[in-house]
């Protein structure tokens, strides 16, 4: 069905298939739009700043970056509606079709074909997050076993599904501030402007530190993790953060004898 | 700036300089030669309340300002000889000597003084009694230092800062005696824009509404920390001085900048119903509807006065530390499990 083989081979070493081209372009716009939008909106937020004023002329100044952020703003809801189609798009076709052409699709199977689509989050990913923390307290010696996503994946996915609605529509509010005020009161802009400024310091903070922290400074990813541009994980990659994932690609292509232990920190795991 | 209205230096002193360091003087028509010693930039001394006065004059600075064709006995003109007793304040209402060419009237700030006295800036209340804290009521210089011209010129329909040669060229081949037409370019071209840049607008108003003992004797916001949190503030923070600072919304509308009433006055530009107009006015937000004027401008997080604000506050606080916090210990026990990978309290067997 995929054009994209789960497991390749390159230079001898085994790489696992993560992301299509089609997902790696929306990343890529993604975080394009959100870097501009911090840099010409933190200014704005933290204008008393020292550092403020010459960024922001940077950017274009008064003039000029207003205009920048409203673009790349506009551009990030485009994209967040047309992610969102093609989720959408793609259960229906490959979920719901798959019951339908079996004659199985009703209310408790589409729920059930629901959450068992890959990002949305699940009970496993409640055992998870126990599981981790057991580890990280000394409780266990065996790392955490996850899927296709982690829960922590799964949160930096939904982020924007709860960052966008709230900076989104707040962010068109203050951009036709002027044109609003003949429908809706106008405190409704004073509540637009503490989400907009607020969630985007939550979103940028996140983005930062743990974002980055996953895909940066983390001691094997540093300095900057490659999935998001090739599209594959390295297999130790794949045994650090996806177990579970390793286990069954590796058993669906028989390689059951060349599986390799899992292991945390560089080290491997003792058993 | 310039402290320059003030008190007789020692006599002695000035007989010394005037001796020893003369050199001709640099306004040409100052028939007292006042600046033989205020041209010295250590002229100065402590007074009688203990601060320290400076009265040396910049002339660079004073010849860029509105007053530069004043002599110096126009405004201190009970100086009559040098050296000089200590100088009585000037009462900028009084009439010096310029003669103002559309009235042929000696000119007079004193219309200015009429309008702040009965604004809320003024001493006295509508009846005619002294309002409590006098002391705090400003008067003119309390505002203004020496103002500088801030000319535009206009060229093939730019406008850029400054006097352009280009832009006086027309006026000078009518008026060619000294320095006329660039003078009166820069007085009506200073005009076109305001005197001050937004921030020092800002920073002036500050100096009183934003000192917290001020605010609690008039029981007062501090508006100008939440005015700084508006995005009129923040443009302006960043270099524009295409949006509102505080005059623009608080002069009474067909005013000049002198008429700032109370909130509470029926005619402030910021009474109520007034809020509209004022948000409305030409250059600013003239497509807004009504509605506008429900935005809170100086808003403080006070629970009583802004819960809406409060409460969101404290839910985006919230938010942002819960999900940091998270995360980070998350990080932060990860960092701390790759130094002991192989230790554990409890050793699980496959």
């Amino acid at each position: 069905m995929s054009r994209y083989e789960p497991i390749i081979y390159k230079d001898g070493k085994r790489y696992f298939y993560r992301f299509s081209v089609h997902q790696r372009v929306q990343h890529v716009i993604l975080f394009s739009m959100v870097l501009l939008l911090a840099i010409t909106g933190f200014p704005l937020r933290h204008a008393e700043e020292p550092w403020a004023k010459p960024l922001y002329d940077f950017m274009g100044g008064t003039d000029l970056a207003p205009l920048i952020h409203r673009a790349a703003g506009t551009v990030l809801l485009g994209l967040f509606v047309y992610h969102t189609i093609y989720w959408i798009v793609l259960f229906i076709r490959n979920d719901l079709g798959q019951l339908k052409a079996h004659g199985q699709l009703n209310f408790k199977t589409g729920i059930k074909a629901f959450f068992s689509q890959e990002m949305v989050p699940n009970m496993r990913d409640f055992h998870d997050i126990v599981d981790a923390w057991k580890y990280l307290l000394y409780f266990t010696n065996r790392p955490p076993r996850h899927e296709r996503m982690s829960w922590r994946e799964k949160f930096d996915y939904f982020a924007p599904y709860w960052g966008v609605p709230i900076l989104g529509p707040a962010g068109v509010l203050l951009w036709w501030h002027d044109e609003v005020t003949h429908f809706i009161p106008g405190i409704v802009l004073n509540a637009a402007y503490i989400m907009h400024t607020d969630e985007a310091l939550l979103a940028v903070l996140f983005l930062f530190f743990v974002h980055w922290y996953n895909v940066h400074y983390a001691p094997e990813k540093f300095p900057a993790a490659t999935v998001w541009l090739t599209g594959y994980l390295t297999e130790d990659e794949m045994i650090h953060e996806h177990y579970s994932e390793y286990l069954r690609v590796m058993t669906e292509h028989g390689l059951e004898d060349e599986i390799r232990p899992q292991h945390f920190g560089g080290q491997e795991y003792e058993l | 700036m310039i402290r320059r209205y003030s008190h007789i230096f020692g006599a002695s002193l000035v007989a010394i300089v005037s001796l020893t360091l003369y050199s001709a003087p640099v306004v040409a028509d100052d028939e007292l030669d006042c600046i033989m010693c205020h041209k010295y930039r250590g002229l100065s001394r402590i007074d009688e309340d203990g601060e320290f006065r400076l009265f040396y004059i910049n002339q660079e600075l004073f010849n860029s300002g509105p007053h530069r064709r004043n002599q110096c006995k126009d405004c201190h003109n009970d100086i009559d000889r040098i050296p000089h007793k200590p100088a009585v304040k000037v009462d900028c209402a009084q009439q010096c000597h310029i003669v103002e060419p559309s009235g042929e009237k000696r000119f007079t700030h004193e219309s200015i003084a009429e309008t702040l006295a009965r604004s809320a800036h003024g001493k006295l209340d509508a009846e005619g009694n002294p309002k409590p804290f006098q002391e705090d009521y400003p008067d003119c210089k309390d505002c203004h230092d020496q103002p500088f011209y801030r000319p535009v010129s206009v060229d093939k329909g730019t406008i850029h800062p400054g006097v352009s040669e280009r832009a006086v060229t027309r006026c000078k081949s009518c008026h060619k005696n000294g320095d006329f037409a660039e003078d009166f370019y820069e007085h009506v071209t200073s005009r076109l824009r305001k005197t001050r840049f937004p921030m020092e607008t800002i920073e002036n108003c500050a100096k009183c509404h934003q000192d917290p003992e001020f605010r609690e004797r008039h029981e007062l916001d501090d508006v100008v920390t939440s005015y700084k949190q508006t995005f009129h503030g923040k443009l302006i923070a960043l270099g524009s001085e295409k949006t509102a600072d505080c005059l623009d919304c608080h002069v009474v509308a067909g005013e000049n900048t002198h008429l700032i009433e109370s909130q509470s006055e029926p005619a402030s530009a910021v009474y109520k119903t007034n809020v509209p107009a004022t948000c409305g006015t030409e250059g600013c937000h003239t497509q807004a509807g009504p509605y506008l004027a429900g935005f809170q401008t100086h808003v403080t997080y006070d629970r009583e006065k802004y819960p809406m604000q409060f409460y969101m506050l404290i839910f985006f606080k919230g938010l942002i530390a819960v999900v940091l916090y998270f995360f980070l210990a998350l990080i932060f026990f990860e960092l701390l499990r790759r130094l002991f990978p192989n230790f554990t309290f409890i050793r699980e067997k496959r």
